[in-house]
């Protein structure tokens, strides 16, 4: 009977730290992912318009010397 | 040391006062009425010149005590920069910051002359707060994520517009400590620094994401105190 507990326990156990990790690297890749956003199709129309902005003047290139 | 009640000479400071009231008053009598406003500093030799000539001798005397002539400093010239576009660049990069995170804001304020010097092959657009706000009004988003870095591959644009892979954002607004607003500033630098000729970005940008998720995956599982980056 204790065996059979002991063995339940540490089966939850090991589910629990297997999910735990899968939880965390998925987080962790996600955060990720949302840091460093790659553009594709969905985002179109956020870089139209910076490209809108750029092509009608409104934003000029940064120009400043960099002093040496 | 107490002043002496003897004293019969007004303080210097009555006396500057004095030639001030003198000087005004004379201006209020004799010369013209855009003139009496000036105050007495204003009263520039060229001005004192021309109303010498009517002026009797002892009311210039008593103009000279308050003007005080301030020798005209020789400003240098500044040379005219001209703006040169870089002659091929790869990538456009757009900074998009409504001044939201405090944090990200000052690691990229900080570090910003250094990512110029870094990156000066490259076309970069700075836009202002008001600028900024405005943008993120209209992509709803990204609100929270500012300030934003928009990388634009010119390459990718060139071929098919918007339309696919065409670059990536760096969001910089959901780091929460200096250190992690720096790494991720350092790695965004070194990425484009080192893919500027790279033929295939997406896939490079792709595979450095699997192998961050890996390297944060190995970690993970050594009990090693989490990246910055990803955690």
């Amino acid at each position: 009977m204790l065996d059979r507990l002991g063995e339940a326990v540490s089966v939850v156990l090991g589910a629990l730290a297997i999910a735990y990790l899968v939880y965390e690297i998925d987080r962790r890749r996600r955060r990720l992912r949302d840091l460093f956003h790659v553009l594709d199709g969905a985002e179109a129309d956020i870089s139209a318009d910076l490209l809108n902005m750029v092509e009608s003047g409104e934003l000029k290139p940064f120009f400043r010397e960099i002093p040496a | 040391m107490p002043k002496s009640l003897s004293d019969t000479r007004p303080p210097r400071r009555q006396l500057r006062k004095a030639g001030t009231s003198n000087a005004r008053a004379l201006a209020t009598n004799q010369g013209p009425p855009s003139e009496a406003s000036d105050p007495p500093i204003a009263a520039d030799p060229v001005g004192s010149d021309a109303a010498s000539t009517s002026q009797p001798a002892e009311a210039e005397a008593a103009a000279t005590v308050a003007v005080r002539e301030v020798p005209a400093r020789r400003r240098r010239a500044l040379p005219v920069r001209k703006y040169k576009p870089p002659a091929a660049p790869r990538f456009r990069i757009c900074i998009i910051d409504t001044g939201w995170n405090a944090v990200a804001r000052r690691a990229l304020r900080h570090n910003f002359s250094l990512i110029r010097r870094l990156h000066k092959e490259e076309l970069l657009y700075l836009l202002s707060r008001k600028k900024s706000a405005e943008f993120i009004r209209r992509h709803r988003s990204l609100i929270g994520r500012d300030p934003i870095i928009a990388v634009h591959d010119l390459e990718a644009m060139r071929e098919h517009g918007t339309t696919g892979f065409h670059g990536f954002h760096l969001h910089l607004g959901i780091m929460r400590t200096p250190r992690q607003a720096l790494i991720a500033l350092q790695n965004f630098a070194q990425f484009v620094a080192t893919h500027r000729h790279s033929e295939n970005l997406e896939a490079e940008i792709r595979t450095a994401l699997r192998r961050e998720g890996i390297i944060g995956a190995v970690e993970i599982l050594f009990h090693k105190a989490p990246r910055a980056l990803g955690g």
